[in-house]
């Protein structure tokens, strides 16, 4: 017994000791500044010194309609949510008949995901310009008189931003649908045809609802890059302009703090930022928990 | 071998992942052409040339900056690497009532957005002088990846067998020693689909490194390359030389190990 316990004193303070090393790296990068993200959220801070200001920090920036018309940028992107989960989906359904090369094809539509925004950002730029390859779709169309440069207007600019954000989770999410499909019990849908099921009723009621959980990991990955992983692309593709047109939350917060040294104000949109996302994320952790039980 | 069959349907499923793959590919074939341009070529005048290779090379210490990319990369991943492991351990095989608070700690920190944190870590990493080198940016990328990599590592120890470990102990092997000889070498595949994830990653990211390397001499490939794109240099020629020697890496190392790379997105799914 008393062998017993010590050995159980050792694993714990083994355990500790291993687990030291990740829970400091990440108490002092990220732990540690989310608390300071709080702290001064209340302040005006230059990031030397920080005035206390208290909840009319939070108030003052509720009346600044910058911070609105952000938000509602933030918004107008989550409309293309829906585009890049349900368009990849299709694809995924187009991979999963399997003809010949899919393979290759699958390889092809994931290859993006290699690429850094600043390459997507620069080569979206050009495919969006006056003199792009969008205007030249559109002239053999004959939409010749469409003819503009998106980036020059505040709606053409979130439109260009949303496109390439799409496009960009076409891999991702395609293959997400794949590894879904993979899962699915073919006998099922044998069974339900015997029963003289359409293929659209097939899909309804039995191909969907096995894919929910894919489905859900889908939306909370996309919805978490709409929020969080555009950065790069909107200082490559617009700078967050024109005006505020394509400013979106993240990069008010790397503007405010950087541009303007409102260090105070960037630690505020951080900290809202923050809450935003932690709900999505406890949705995830629950979804991932749900599968290990 | 089963034979597919031509059928109206295989030829529309095929030629609708042929117009696709055009889409999907467009930025390479756009990157590949306008690189062997002239600026007067991109223009409209006819041929191709190298000379806007040439002209790459002196603008940008193109290099300098992949070896940049590479040192920043190794540092990070190697700590990544270290912790994870030995936390994914801890946690999945020396349980203890700390055990929960630990997970928590670490792989919970996967929460919190980078531009939550970015401004005080930044402050904090220049009161450290951490700024004027590599080590800023390893740090930061280092903690960022670590959560998840935990995560990734606590599952996969999970699946070695309990008795496995309790034998190895009454045989007189300390937790350190059952790490090193059981653990660690049946986490390899995580381990790569860890070091894959992350090289992709770091690689590919703009914002930290634009923060925390301030020196230009350290900048990373990505880094180089969005401070001359938001320089407003008009040289797109140029710009696309420097994109596709930048995108090069990760899409070798993305050829290379598509399997792992996809294993390591769908781990949050589950089988």
């Amino acid at each position: 017994m008393a062998k017993k316990s010590s050995l159980h004193s050792q694993r714990t303070r083994t355990g500790i000791f291993f687990a030291a090393p990740a829970l400091i790296l990440v108490s002092a990068f990220l732990g540690i500044p989310i608390i300071q993200a709080g702290y001064f959220s209340f302040t005006e801070w230059n990031g030397v010194d920080a005035i206390w200001l208290g909840f009319s920090a939070y108030t003052q920036e509720f009346k600044n309609p910058i911070f609105w018309r952000v938000l509602e940028n933030n918004g107008l992107l989550l409309l293309g949510v829906p585009i890049a989960i349900l368009f990849p989906m299709g694809i995924a359904f187009l991979l999963n008949e399997k003809v010949a090369g899919w393979k290759i094809f699958r390889s092809i539509y994931f290859l993006p995901t290699a690429i850094s925004w600043v390459v997507i950002g620069m080569v979206s730029m050009r495919f969006f310009a006056q003199e792009g390859l969008l205007n030249d779709i559109f002239k053999a169309f004959g939409l010749g008189f469409i003819k503009t440069d998106f980036l020059s207007s505040e709606k053409g600019a979130l439109f260009a931003v949303a496109i390439t954000f799409i496009w960009s989770m076409v891999g991702t999410n395609s293959i997400i649908f794949l590894t879904g499909m993979a899962t699915l019990d073919q006998s099922l849908n044998e069974a339900a045809r015997m029963d003289g099921a359409s293929n659209f009723r097939i899909f309804r009621s039995i191909t969907l609802p096995q894919l929910n959980r894919f489905i859900q990991f889908s939306f909370i990955i996309t919805v978490i890059s709409a929020f969080t992983a555009l950065f790069s692309l909107i200082f490559v593709m617009t700078g967050g302009g024109p005006g505020f047109g394509t400013t979106t939350l993240e990069f008010f917060i790397f503007q405010s703090a950087f541009s303007r040294g409102n260090f105070g104000t960037g630690a505020m949109l951080g900290v809202i930022l923050f809450f935003m996302m932690a709900v999505l994320g406890i949705g995830q952790l629950l979804l991932m928990r749900n599968k290990d039980e | 071998m089963r034979r597919r069959k031509l059928t109206p349907k295989t030829i529309t499923v095929f030629i609708s992942m042929c117009v696709l793959a055009i889409v999907m590919l467009y930025p390479f074939v756009f990157m590949i052409n306008t690189s062997f341009k002239s600026k007067a070529q991109y223009f409209g005048a006819p041929g191709h040339s190298t000379a806007s290779w040439g002209k790459l090379f002196k603008t940008l210490p193109v290099a300098q900056q992949l070896l940049n990319s590479t040192v920043v990369c190794a540092g990070a991943i190697s700590i990544i690497l270290l912790v994870s492991t030995m936390a994914g351990f801890a946690i999945a095989k020396m349980r203890s009532k700390a055990t929960p608070i630990l997970f928590l700690g670490i792989v919970g920190a996967m929460l919190i957005p980078l531009q939550s944190i970015i401004i005080p870590a930044y402050i904090n990493a220049s009161k450290l002088n951490l700024l004027n080198g590599y080590w800023g940016a390893i740090f930061v990328y280092a903690a960022l990846g670590s959560p998840f990599a935990t995560f990734l590592m606590t599952s996969y120890f999970r699946g070695i067998p309990e008795d496995l470990v309790e034998a190895a102990i009454v045989d007189g092997l300390s937790y350190p020693k059952v790490f090193l000889k059981i653990g660690l070498p049946l986490a390899v595949p995580a381990i790569i689909t860890v070091i894959v994830l992350q090289f992709i990653q770091v690689w590919d990211d703009l914002l930290v490194g634009l923060l925390f390397i301030q020196e230009p001499t350290y900048r990373t490939i990505t880094v180089g390359l969005g401070a001359l794109s938001a320089g407003r240099v008009t040289d797109i020629p140029v710009l696309m030389a420097g994109s596709l020697i930048s995108a090069i890496p990760a899409v070798v190392v993305y050829l290379i190990f598509q399997r792992q790379l996809v294993n390591g997105l769908t781990a949050g799914i589950g089988k």
